[in-house]
């Protein structure tokens, strides 16, 4: 019973963090694509509940940032002019979950706007893009792991459990597939799609593409756990007592692949959605102005944004508790789905 | 040695399907070598068919693959427009360069991932092994990108090392002795980048593994036999697990030469990266397939190697293969 | 044969003789000396730098090949221009010509004949005399077409090609099957070649072989101030003084004054910065805004230099290809829009040039109306209109042009066309140059105002080449392009309708437009035109013409921007290519070692 508590912890720990996201409209205070040209840099804006007489304030506010005469990013904090955090304020419009029109946001000011990370080149609120951001990158990670794996399942499983030649063919197509120069195929792909389909859903099928040329590895894993599960001595006696291959499969082998599979499945929604930077270093990222982490992270690949604006590395901060939650997800999942290795292991042993 | 040859059948099977793929892609890819001139005003578009025709991309393309393939096996492995010579030596200066880089960042990252991963299994649950755990998975969310881009803002700041490429200018007039103290210091940004991106799935692996195994009843009554802690750990436990760690030693083979080419773009690495990189944007078409060819080949060899390790390490396969 | 190399007895001496005297800044004041003596060395006014040490660089990717022959790519370009010489050069602080390998140079009345005089003792880099064979010899190599040199197209004037006789052994004589308004700057960038090197390899048909970066030091030659010592595949290319070169300084010493000069290779331009920035190279151009204010931020003992506007000029542009059977639908819909003037012009209303000035390059850059860059001091067009950004102006051409508004599917204001259809299109710019891109999402938010739906598409820039000048299946597409020399003929396929590079419909057989046979009218007669009087008038006219008809929407032009140690000398950073290495011979370090090793 125990042990069940760190699995419902990273559960729920990933299903709020999911659930900001995909409620992204609502948190979020302003559009993620409209640019305030006038504000390119912008450094966070702290909320105070003090003002700078010593009063007291029971609504957060921030103060106004002025660009500083004759630079082009430097601003100074004005003091005298504050800017109130209003609640459930209505701003620009959104989908709530895709469908519901609202334009109610958590919260919202008046004259000036409030950027919580600031804003990037294009003054652009990167609050609200780290938000809407996570959509598009967490469906693309669960896109393509979902490709990756299922295929490196399937050929993993079938080669591992059948062997002979049907085990050399898949291995040696699994190899060719680890060897090719996809990048190529990117480049030929993203070329002769015609430029009417629009970049996010070109985007999403690149995605989908390199998920699908990406299952050798998982595929060599499993074929490996099956190899060598498939001589157990339990296998063994049930196929002794006539089960068929799709039942040994089925009760007996796969099981035995799913802390591999999880395993590769923790590190690869993290790694897709990070792939998409080195997309983006190719042109074939999330395109602008749609934003998504990857573009977020490929901010910090420019050396000036890496030492001028610090806030810059901040969207990267707000993506750990993702990949760590999902690591953490994987690996209780193993404890769980392995009960035997637990129910033996009592404080001290093997110390 | 059935077994060995039969590999290398395969080995020899895929690089071939490889070539021909590889060939089929780049012809794929829009553009080629000669576009780049058309925004140069200055030259005519019959200077561009001209120059296509003398390097043969008006061909065919059985007919190229032919002549390559005829080129590859006279050693010059095809012609770079770009650098208007044989492929071959300007590629193996570089792919030198790169396996430096990578056999030592190898080395260093199973060095420490072994025993690290071992003292985390045995401790498997408990804090130190939550640390270790915590941190790989903290290494894990970096970027590889940043890790390396982190590192070269830290080198700028503080002055330690180089930033960037492989020797000093003075290189060729310091005594060997020196020679070795230069390059050390400039492989030392490049290869802790690399190792640190790599070690947190190396020792994760290794845990798990071997977390796996210290749990079989065969442990328990190993150690009930008094085998020194040691002994058992390394001697016992570690070749029990090998069998998923001997695939993975493959794959770190195998990514000998395509592994690092991030880290060698950022942090100027006189390797294959840059240059496959400026290739590949270049359509300096047989550089780029040779690259490739190269790291398919260092990749058969690596499942190679990994199969024979397995063959040894594992009777289960060994019995199998010889039954058949 | 080897008789006439071993020819007059030279001698070495410092300051023997004066040939022409030029300032390289600015101003141009030219006092000729003459001496009876072997040598005529240029020499070059300026401060007297110090003797010796190493110049390091870092260039961006690796150049190709040394071979003046093939090299196609920039670094390459950049790395010969070192190790050659040209007859007459282009002072690129100056922008006019000067004096290099020619001593002088008379154009016969008719414009069609021009007589270059050689220096006296010339001499390659490896020792070897040169004379006119060698210049006839080279411009042989350059016009033989098996050669696909890229300075043949230089050489065809109206199909026909230049012809070079020799008077004497200093005499050459070039023949122009036509006038050509460019003049001298012809010469410019085409290196003399060693014939006595090349002559070999070129009758044996493998003249574009030789010349790789593994080429032994012994066996290359140059004019240039600096000649090869050593090449590190991947890492670095060193040169080495040449002490046959034939500049000298005020006080007589023969330049360059640098024993060393090391290109190191970096994969990009924020390495280049890097290495910079930790002291390990002693210059940087070619710097981003971004870059240029991180570096500006901190200056540990290194002056950063804006050296004002460049002659590179950023445009967008719309499909106009006649296609004719093989049009989709959809583009024979939207070249509808692109072939309206008043759509053009409402996009180019719409446009906030400011807004790219300021974002894209920080404020360092010049809003732009026309094909001349502003780095262009002489040809640029005063008179050339410069409207504000006007959102009322944009709306009012379009809706004069039969254009209407409505509501799109989340409410937003939508721009439609006379058939009632939404204007929607795409935009195709390079994945690899962020300005551009950046540039491209400003435009992309400029639009949307106008109920224009945009989408943005980047890509790697082959295949958007690809797009652009071969399938030519594509809407829209942001593009730079920065001329090499600051005469406008240098993007004389720019401008005429049958040139590969005139982008928005290239290599047409007969002008499509009424403007665009206009254009190729003005743009022929000045090539004719003796005076720059009269080419500035032609050409100002055929700018006025392209600003009318917009089918190149021109956004912004970068400033050059540049940096150096404080210990380098004579550092004076020029808007043309190669912005701080022109004057590499002149370059030097104030703290170089005494007794430099050599």
């Amino acid at each position: 019973m125990t042990m069940r508590r760190p699995l419902a912890k990273w559960l729920v720990i990933l299903g709020v963090l999911h659930a900001i996201v995909v409620c992204a409209g609502f948190f979020a205070p302003y559009d993620p694509i409209e640019q305030d040209r006038k504000n390119p840099y912008l450094p966070p804006m702290p909320l105070h509940l003090l003002d700078a007489q010593g009063h007291l304030h029971l609504r957060p506010f921030a103060y106004a940032l002025k660009l500083r005469e004759g630079t082009f990013d430097q601003y100074e904090q004005d003091t005298s002019q504050s800017v109130p955090m209003k609640f459930f304020r209505s701003g620009a419009g959104y989908r709530l979950l895709g469908f519901l029109p609202s334009r109610i946001h958590l919260f919202g000011s008046e004259d000036a706007r409030i950027c919580l990370l600031g804003t990037d080149a294009y003054g652009r609120d990167q609050f609200s893009r780290l938000l809407y951001g996570g959509q598009i990158s967490l469906l693309a990670g669960l896109l393509g792991a979902g490709c990756t794996l299922s295929i490196g399942l399937c050929v993993g499983a079938a080669a591992g459990y059948f062997g002979g030649w049907r085990d050399d063919a898949l291995m040696r197509v699994a190899e060719l597939f680890l060897a090719l120069p996809w990048l190529y195929l990117l480049f030929a792909l993203r070329a002769f799609l015609p430029l009417s389909v629009s970049p996010l859903k070109a985007f999403f099928l690149i995605v989908a593409v390199i998920g699908a040329v990406g299952w050798a590895r998982p595929a060599r894993l499993v074929r490996g756990v099956v190899l060598s599960a498939k001589e157990r001595d339990f296998v063994r006696a049930a196929r002794g007592f006539g089960a068929t291959d799709s039942y040994l499969l089925r009760r007996h082998i796969l099981p035995e692949t799913s802390s591999v599979l999880l395993t590769q499945a923790a590190i690869l929604i993290p790694q897709y959605v990070l792939a998409e930077m080195t997309l983006s270093f190719l042109g074939l990222g999330v395109p602008e102005p749609a934003p998504s982490w990857g573009n977020l992270l490929s901010n910090l690949q420019q050396y000036s944004v890496l030492v001028s604006y610090w806030w810059m590395y901040l969207p990267a901060l707000a993506m750990v508790p993702f990949f760590l939650g999902y690591l953490g997800l994987a690996s209780s999942l193993q404890e769980r789905l392995e009960p035997y290795k637990i129910e033996r292991r009592s404080p001290g042993s093997l110390a | 040695m059935r077994f060995f040859f039969r590999r290398l059948r395969h080995a020899c099977f895929l690089l071939f399907g490889v070539s021909i793929l590889a060939f089929l892609f780049t012809t794929l890819a829009p553009g080629n070598y000669f576009d780049e001139m058309r925004l140069n005003p200055q030259i005519a578009p019959e200077t561009m068919a001209a120059l296509r025709a003398q390097y043969q991309l008006d061909r065919p393309l059985p007919v190229r693959y032919v002549s390559w393939m005829n080129s590859v096996l006279h050693g010059q492995m095809g012609f770079s427009f770009a650098y208007n010579s044989p492929v071959a030596p300007i590629l193996f200066v570089r792919a030198r360069n790169t396996l430096l880089l990578t056999i030592t960042a190898t080395l260093i990252a199973w060095g420490i991932a072994l025993p690290l991963g071992v003292w985390s299994a045995e401790r498997f649950g408990r804090l130190p092994d939550r640390l270790l755990s915590w941190a790989t998975a903290a290494l894990l969310v970096i970027p590889d990108l940043a890790l390396a881009l982190g590192l070269l803002v830290l080198t700028v700041r503080t002055g330690w090392f180089p930033t960037g490429s492989m020797t000093s200018l003075d290189f060729g007039s310091l005594s060997l002795g020196g020679k070795f103290r230069d390059l050390a210091l400039h492989m030392t940004l490049p290869v802790a980048a690399l190792v640190l991106s790599g070690l947190p799935l190396l020792i994760r692996h290794v845990r798990a593994a071997v977390a796996e195994v210290l749990d079989a009843p065969f442990m328990l009554a190993a150690r009930g036999h008094g085998i020194p802690r040691r002994t058992l750990l390394y001697r016992y436990a570690l070749r029990v697990a090998a069998n998923p760690l001997i695939s993975l030693f493959g794959f770190s083979i195998g990514a000998l030469l395509s592994g690092s080419l991030l880290v060698e773009v950022v942090m100027s690495w006189p390797g294959l990266g840059p240059l496959l990189l400026e290739s590949i944007l270049s359509r300096d078409l047989y550089v780029v397939i040779d690259g490739v060819l190269f790291s398919t080949m260092f990749l058969v060899s690596g499942n190679l190697i990994a199969d024979i390790l397995l063959y040894w390490a594992d009777p289960r396969i060994r019995t199998e293969s010889a039954a058949r | 044969m080897k008789n006439r190399r071993a020819g007059p007895h030279w001698r070495r001496t410092f300051l023997c003789s004066f040939a022409l005297l030029f300032l390289s800044l600015g101003q141009a004041a030219a006092s000729p000396q003459q001496k009876s003596i072997k040598e005529e060395l240029f020499v070059l006014p300026g401060e007297v730098g110090k003797r010796g040490g190493r110049l390091v660089f870092a260039l961006r990717g690796e150049p190709k090949t040394l071979n003046p022959l093939i090299a196609a790519d920039t670094r390459s370009r950049e790395v010969i221009g070192i190790m050659q010489a040209d007859l007459v050069h282009i002072n690129r602080a100056t922008q006019l010509t000067e004096p290099a390998l020619a001593k002088s140079w008379k154009i016969s009345p008719d414009g069609l004949q021009y007589t270059i005089v050689l220096r006296h003792g010339l001499k390659f880099s490896d020792g070897q005399p040169l004379d006119a064979d060698d210049v006839l010899f080279t411009f042989r190599v350059y016009l033989d077409e098996n050669v696909h040199a890229p300075q043949r197209d230089l050489l065809i004037i109206s199909g026909k090609p230049i012809t070079v006789r020799k008077l004497d052994a200093r005499t050459v004589v070039f023949r122009l099957p036509k006038t050509y308004g460019v003049g001298e700057r012809l010469f410019d960038g085409l290196a003399i070649l060693p014939r006595h090197l090349l002559e070999k390899p070129y009758q044996e048909g493998k003249v574009s072989q030789i010349g790789t970066l593994a080429t032994a030091a012994n066996q290359w030659a140059g004019l240039g101030p600096f000649r090869l010592k050593e090449y590190v595949a991947g890492q670095r290319l060193v040169l080495e003084r040449n002490p046959y070169y034939w500049k000298t300084d005020v006080n007589g010493n023969r330049l360059p004054y640098a024993d060393e000069l090391v290109f190191l290779f970096v994969p990009n331009a924020d390495a280049q910065v890097l290495k910079f920035q930790s002291g390990e190279t002693d210059a940087i151009a070619q710097l981003s805004a971004e870059n240029f204010s991180v570096l500006s931020r901190q200056l540990r003992g290194y002056t950063m230099v804006d050296a004002g506007p460049g002659l590179e000029y950023n445009f967008l542009f719309f499909n106009l290809n006649d296609l004719g059977e093989k049009t989709s639908p959809e583009l024979t819909r939207k070249q509808k829009w692109f072939r309206e003037v008043r759509f053009r012009q409402a996009v180019s209303a719409a446009v906030d040039r400011e807004a790219i000035v300021r974002l894209v390059y920080q404020g360092r850059g010049t809003p732009l109306w026309g094909l001349v860059a502003p780095g262009n001091r002489r040809w640029g067009n005063e008179e050339l209109a410069h409207p504000p950004r006007s959102l009322e102006r944009a709306r009012a051409l379009l809706k004069d042009a039969g254009f209407s508004w409505g509501n799109g599917p989340n409410g937003e204001s939508s721009l439609l066309d006379s058939e009632g259809k939404p204007v929607e299109f795409s935009i195709l710019t390079s994945s690899t140059n962020a300005d551009r891109a950046k540039m491209a999402t400003l435009i992309q938010d400029d639009l949307k105002q106008l109920g224009m739906r945009v989408q943005v598409v980047p890509l790697e820039f082959r295949s958007l080449l690809d797009r652009v000048t071969q399938t030519k299946e594509y809407d829209a597409c942001v593009m730079g392009i920065a001329s090499y020399d600051a005469d406008p003929n240098s993007d004389i396929n720019v401008w005429l309708s049958s040139g590969g590079t005139h982008l928005w419909n290239p290599s047409q057989e007969h002008p499509a437009t009424a403007w665009e046979a206009e254009i190729d009218r003005l743009i022929s007669e000045q090539m004719i035109a003796r005076t720059f009087a009269q080419r500035k008038k032609l050409y100002d006219r055929a700018q006025e013409i392209l600003a009318e008809n917009q089918p190149m929407i021109f956004l912004a032009s970068p400033d050059i921007l540049a940096g150096a140690k404080n210990s380098l000398g004579n550092f004076q950073p020029a808007v043309l290519e190669p912005y701080v290495l022109w004057n590499v011979e002149q370059l030097h370090l104030k703290n170089a070692p005494e007794n430099a090793p050599r």
